[in-house]
């Protein structure tokens, strides 16, 4: 080979190989840009918080990972800034240094969210814990349950069970959606809860005679009575006073805001045979759009505001909470702004509120406008606004229409001759004081608890198989096909049984309602009359 | 021009032209086939490993509790940083190829026998010192197979009589893997190796320039009157060719097959399967044929034998009449070797 | 060597002026390939060695504002280790009531600390002085006109972030 053919290979092969640099070069750049683009992994960790993650990182590393990718970890809000107690609350014990307690209670989020705080604690939600009183809770515990242990029916093979808790059925299945009462474990056996500590308004105890009482691990750790916790539910009533769970929306430890727009998070709650709002959105065009256009809903974003960040579709937390481009981007924690019928009871009702937040239950005009600080059409133009969106007005208002109208044909065919007779029958002497003991208020349950609320709710929200087939179809059936007969077999036999004028009484009710024309399509009120 | 000359003709002994003379072998025309250039080729993979591991050490920690995270620094954050550990860890790669490839060839011409059975040897050393500090270089990453593999090798070594506990606390700076150890390699790899390798490569072409290269003459090529070619530029400009294919190949490599970071090396965790680097294989898959002690001692044998192998050439050439049977041993050793390799590299463990 | 010896090599056209010409550009390709190549590889190298690009910087959380009384401070943790005090001078209700002091004399590095009864920061390795703002007023930081570092603050939703390199 010659020197000067020699000398062009040379060239040659020092261009290729500047080729190559240069091919490197490309895919360092793109590497570059790649870890720009990239959420940067490195979360700085607050210097308070570093023992926590070192041991915890190893022992329970889910929850580490899941706060790296919250917003709390990038601005370095870490463990202790959450789960820090003050010396004098009943539930913290010292760990590795700090004194912390294990429930974060709205109060604590309150710290850095004082205004979703205040929201969230004037809200229906933080109240969900009020069942602990209710009908359904009867239902759970005693029913389905017992208040008091009870013996096993018989031996378990493989499992030495003592005795039975009768309470599990409402720890399980009510509580954990409305929250149950945070109990720690005492040493008689009993439990600890809010009403035995008395927290003052600053969430201190000011009844402190159980603390020594309390069962404490070998860290000194109060212990949780096991009814009570874990427990995220809503409404949740905490030992300092406080209300509600923040996780139970947000869940933690990355507390997303992009989970709670989405409709399966209000659904762990919002679903079921007695108020499926969440198979309701489903069925209805809202959540039709929601689900063809995820991608473009946009729920990554930071503020998420209708008309502004996304319009693809409305999610449950659209219309009852989020921002809007109508009301300056402004979020409440509170969707009982937005609300103008309370469909819970089983004669809904307008939702006019006074000053505490409560129902107006007067029934004179004057005293009720005097009493209503927030009334229920100021809470319907509030949901209007965010319809105002993608509706124009007159769809909008004939849409109320229909749902008013609705809403009152359930009430005044269904919902208050039912309560009237029921009230008749009770008041009458013609059922036991005991709940559910007997058929006919198992039927009125469903009736009003179950199909009635759920057409109400179906047609709330555009639904319209769950507000006729599921809704009122099995409500008009209940009601002629079960609990007319089962109130005429009532006084039936309190005739035979020697209460005639009960009977008298009962069936006046029956019959006053029956000879209405709305009523008069059947035979039905002849019958059982005889 | 002219008054440079003068100028470092009035202070050094020595004239240019004499300093060219002494560079400008004569190289047998039988280089001219590009084959012969084996013997260039590690060299400059050495110089590339120089220079690149000088750049990978500004960054490297030789820390225990430090080394793999700069490791990954340099993997994953500094500017073209896996590109030179992608080349630095592909030249080890092709360097050992090379070496033992130029090896082969040396050994199938028979280039080491009578003179030059001194610099067989000091190839030998060069060739232990090649493994040896390709062995020391992977071990300074601090991956499981890194720390894994030392623990082995150094057990390894126990199992020589005599001088093999104090081989290995020696090696690892103790009884067991500890804080010390890869400081230790680290000062192996990139200081006592290397320069042990650059004074043993001096010697080697220094002797080769002295003795001259073998001169050859295949049976195709007509009789010429010159033997020889000047080095200058006609052999540089091979060598400079050589050169730049070995560059852009690099590129490809550390490109298309880029450097990854293994698992962190966890004392507590034992791998599955610990597989020491592919030029380990032949002997890894020896050790595991025969038990301990012998299979350490055979392989200290086989090593003793090529070491002394132009001697024992030279007693069979002179006295059987098995002129060629360098040869045949020759194929049936390397086919030995290639065999125990690729059998270790297909099986699992 | 020579052009005669090299035309006994076998290269024919030296001695030509087109000769001449085509050994000068296939020269000029040589080297043109061999600095290209080779000098871009060692532009890549001193690349390489560049030190990075100063981390990050990061808001993160200090306190809530109510946490803070009239005069009262916190020390806060970075994610590097530095210690910096967070103090209110004023009660304004605004950031600027607020500043962040590192805690590192500007001086040689070293650590300085609050002296409550001097109300200064102190620094022990040479005697440097700051006052509550961090202003040097003796030692030698003074007479360098050196004064702490400040950190950048705001307040958002009432609790107060600090600008901080992220380690």
């Amino acid at each position: 080979m010659t020197l000067k053919a020699k000398q062009y290979i040379i060239g040659l092969l020092g261009m290729t190989f500047l080729g190559s640099l240069v091919f490197v070069q490309w895919m360092e750049v793109a590497r570059k840009q790649a870890e720009v683009g990239k959420a940067s992994g490195h979360v700085p960790i607050p210097a308070r918080s570093r023992t926590c993650i070192e041991c915890h990182g190893k022992q329970s590393p889910g929850i580490v990972d899941h706060w790296k990718g919250s917003t709390h970890a990038e601005k370095g809000v870490g463990c202790v800034e959450c789960h820090l107690a003050d010396k004098g609350d009943v539930d913290g014990f010292s760990h590795y240094g700090e004194f912390i307690a294990t429930v974060v209670t709205p109060r604590d989020c309150s710290k850095c969210h004082e205004k979703e705080f205040n929201e969230f604690e004037h809200s229906h939600h933080a109240r969900a814990g009020n069942i602990l009183a209710s009908l359904d809770n009867f239902l759970a515990e005693t029913v389905e349950g017992s208040r008091v242990p009870f013996n096993p029916h018989s031996p378990t093979p493989g499992k030495s069970v003592d005795m039975v808790n009768g309470m599990a059925s409402a720890v399980v299945g009510c509580q954990q959606c409305h929250g149950g009462k945070v109990g720690l474990r005492t040493k008689d056996g009993g439990m600890a809860t809010v009403d035995d500590f008395a927290p003052g308004p600053d969430g201190k105890p000011t009844k402190l005679a159980l603390v020594d009482q309390l069962v404490r691990n070998d860290e000194g750790k109060p212990q949780f009575h096991a009814d009570t916790w874990p427990n995220t539910g809503i409404g949740r009533i905490n030992l300092d006073g406080s209300l509600g769970s923040c996780s139970a929306c947000h869940s933690r430890h990355d507390f997303s805001p992009r989970r709670a727009r989405q409709p399966e998070n209000c659904g762990k709650c919002h679903l079921g045979p007695d108020h499926p709002q969440k198979e309701i959105y489903e069925e209805s065009k809202h959540g039709v759009a929601f689900r063809d256009l995820l991608q473009h809903m946009n729920l990554d974003s930071r503020k998420w505001v209708l008309g502004v960040d996304y319009s693809q579709a409305p999610t449950c937390a659209t219309c009852h909470m989020s921002a809007h481009s109508k009301n300056n981007g402004k979020v409440t924690h509170n969707p009982g702004e937005r609300i103008s019928w309370t469909n819970r009871p089983p004669i809904s009702a307008v939702l006019d509120t006074d000053a505490e937040g409560k129902l107006v239950t007067a029934t004179d005009p004057e005293e009720r406008r005097m009493l209503t600080t927030f009334s229920a059409v100021e809470k319907r133009n509030n949901m209007k606004q965010v319809c105002l969106h993608c509706h124009t007005p007159d769809y909008v208002n004939g849409f109320y229409q229909q749902y008013d109208d609705f809403v009152a044909l359930y009430n005044e065919k269904f919902g208050k001759p039912g309560q009237a007779i029921m009230t008749a029958l009770k008041s009458n002497g013609l059922l036991t004081k005991q709940d559910f003991d007997e058929e006919i208020e198992w039927t009125w349950f469903y009736l009003w608890h179950h199909e009635g609320r759920r057409a109400r709710h179906g047609a709330s929200m555009m639904a319209p198989d769950y507000a006729h087939w599921h809704g009122m179809f099995e409500v008009a059936e209940r009601f002629y096909m079960q609990l007319i007969p089962q109130a005429r077999e009532l006084t039936r036999h309190a005739e035979t049984d020697g209460n005639p004028d009960a009977a008298k009484a009962v069936n006046a009710v029956i019959d006053e309602i029956l000879a209405r024309p709305e009523h008069d399509w059947s035979e039905i009120r002849h019958k059982g009359a005889k | 021009m002219n008054a440079i000359r003068q100028w470092f003709g009035e202070r050094l002994p020595i004239s240019p032209d004499q300093v060219l003379e002494v560079l400008d072998e004569p190289v047998p025309n039988h280089l001219k086939r590009w084959w012969f250039c084996l013997g260039g080729t590690p060299a400059y993979l050495f110089v590339v490993q120089i220079f690149t591991g000088i750049l990978l050490a500004f960054y490297y920690q030789p820390a225990q509790t430090t080394a793999y995270e700069s490791v990954r620094f340099i993997t994953t954050e500094a500017a073209y940083g896996w590109y030179f550990r992608g080349v630095h860890k592909w030249a080890a790669t092709l360097m050992i190829a090379s070496v033992v490839l130029h090896q082969m060839r040396v050994y199938f011409t028979g280039a080491y026998r009578k003179p030059r059975e001194l610099n067989w040897m000091i190839g030998m050393c060069l060739l232990l010192c090649t493994l040896v500090i390709g062995f020391t270089g992977y071990s300074l990453v601090y991956e499981q197979l890194s720390y894994w593999g030392a623990t082995v090798a150094a057990n390894i070594c126990d199992t020589v009589p005599v001088v093999g506990g104090l081989a290995k606390r020696m090696l690892l700076a103790g009884d067991a893997y500890n804080t010390e150890t890869v400081s230790r390699f680290f000062i192996l790899h990139a200081a006592v190796l290397p320069a042990s390798m650059i004074f043993l490569l001096a010697i080697h072409i220094g002797l080769i320039r002295m003795q001259g290269i073998t001169e050859f003459r295949f049976e195709d090529e007509p009789v010429q009157d010159k033997q020889h070619f000047p080095f200058f530029p006609d052999h540089f400009y091979t060598e400079l060719i050589m050169g730049l294919v070995l560059m852009i190949l690099l590129s490809v490599l550390a490109t298309v097959l880029p450097v990854t970071m293994g698992p962190r090396a966890d004392p507590l965790v034992t791998p599955d399967v610990i597989k020491p680097e592919w030029f380990f294989y032949a002997t890894f898959r020896w050790l595991k044929l025969f038990s301990g002690t012998f299979a350490v001692l055979s392989m200290g044998l086989i090593v003793f034998i090529m070491f002394v192998w132009p001697f024992i050439d030279g007693w069979i050439r002179r006295y059987t009449r098995f002129a060629e049977a360098s040869v045949w041993i020759g194929i049936v050793g390397a086919s030995l070797i290639i065999g125990l390799t690729v059998w270790e590299a297909a099986v699992q463990h | 060597m020579n052009s005669s010896e090299r035309a006994a090599a076998g290269d024919s056209t030296t001695g030509t002026a087109a000769g001449d010409r085509r050994s000068f550009f296939s020269l000029v390709a040589m080297g043109l390939g061999l600095t290209g190549a080779y000098g871009t590889f060692a532009a890549m190298a001193a690349r390489f060695l560049y030190p990075a690009k100063p981390p990050d910087r990061r808001w993160m959380y200090v306190a809530s504002v109510t946490e803070f009384a009239h005069g009262g401070g916190v020390l806060f943790s970075a994610p590097n280790g530095q210690a910096i005090s967070v103090t209110r001078l004023t009660a304004n209700g605004t950031v600027e009531d607020f500043i962040a002091l590192s805690s590192i004399c500007p001086h040689l590095g070293c650590k300085v600390h609050w002296e409550t009864q001097n109300k200064r920061f102190f620094c022990p390795c040479h005697n440097g002085a700051f006052n509550v703002e961090g202003i040097s007023t003796a030692g030698p930081p003074f007479d360098a006109k050196q004064n702490l570092a400040r950190f950048p603050l705001k307040v958002e939703n009432g609790n107060l972030f600090i600008e901080v390199a992220v380690a």
